[in-house]
């Protein structure tokens, strides 16, 4: 009886073993819209984003886990999304430039940026997080008001393996 | 360490992102003769986005022909999907880029929004 006691006992004992963890680290880019920009009207005809304007910048998150995998492409907007009827010409100027950045090395990214059209590209040479603002103004016409109405425009955030 | 750790989380944490992978994905033979196939992932963090589109493109930037369960699919909220995208073996040499890009919906305040779009590269 005692016998039979011990050998249940080893049978349902515990065993000690080695367990494996795997985890797997790819690269990966991830865009993360961060604040949305808002138009504010300083002068009847013209619709910026520039805090100054009473507007906000609008601000994107790259974030790269390896570097000198992507490059980060952003668009500033050359016409509205949804807006009144417009009878005139408006004009639009944009500017991209770094905010915030999780690494001093990326420092350098402004001054290596290729702006060409409504399009600047940085290099993501180092791994983390990038903040990009997006500066927009839209003039209409001659110094002509902007009706009234909803004015909506998108700025296009692009990630693209390199 | 600490600052790849602190980034991971950082990347985790977010419930507000677009993510596309693999960044170099590989075409593999597919059951149908003279089709190749790679799987992509999109996991869509934006709770204001529930479709994306897809598109392949050669290196200057011009489409190429595939082939898909849908070009533009609803991806819920936190909803990670899985995506074949079927291309013709004789465009094998020209296809460079498979694209996802958030489609925004119409409507709102006056307010500028921002449209994402992540494309990897076929080396």
């Amino acid at each position: 009886m005692k016998k039979l006691v011990i050998l249940l006992f080893c049978a349902f004992s515990a065993q000690a073993e080695d367990m494996e963890v795997v985890g797997n680290v790819q690269s990966k880019c991830i865009v993360t819209p961060d604040t949305a920009g808002v138009y504010g009207n300083p002068t009847p005809d013209v619709l910026s984003t520039d805090p100054t304007d009473g507007g906000v910048d609008p601000v994107v998150r790259f974030d790269v886990i390896q570097a000198s995998m992507y490059k980060a492409r952003i668009l500033y907007p050359t016409s509205f999304s949804e807006s009144p009827a417009l009878n005139d010409v408006v004009t639009w100027t944009g500017d991209v430039a770094t905010s915030q950045v999780s690494d001093t090395g990326m420092s350098g990214y402004d001054a290596a940026k290729v702006e060409f059209d409504n399009v600047t590209e940085f290099s993501l040479t180092v791994a983390g997080s990038t903040w990009f603002k997006t500066e927009t103004q839209a003039d209409y016409g001659y110094g002509k008001a902007f009706p009234g109405g909803v004015y909506r425009a998108v700025v296009s955030a692009e990630c693209i393996a390199i | 360490m600490y600052r790849y750790l602190i980034l991971l989380l950082m990347m985790s944490g977010y419930a507000n992102a677009h993510e596309f992978t693999p960044t170099y994905p590989k075409l593999k033979n597919s059951y149908v003769e003279g089709v190749l196939y790679t799987t992509m992932t999109l996991f869509n963090k934006r709770p204001d986005v529930e479709y994306y589109q897809f598109n392949v493109f050669d290196k200057d930037w011009n489409k190429v022909p595939f082939a898909m369960q849908d070009k533009t699919m609803r991806i819920k909220h936190l909803e990670k999907k899985k995506i074949d995208v079927y291309i013709r073996e004789k465009d094998r040499k020209e296809v460079k880029y498979i694209c996802s890009k958030s489609k925004l919906v119409v409507g709102g305040s006056s307010k500028t929004s921002i449209s994402s779009r992540i494309c990897s590269k076929i080396k």
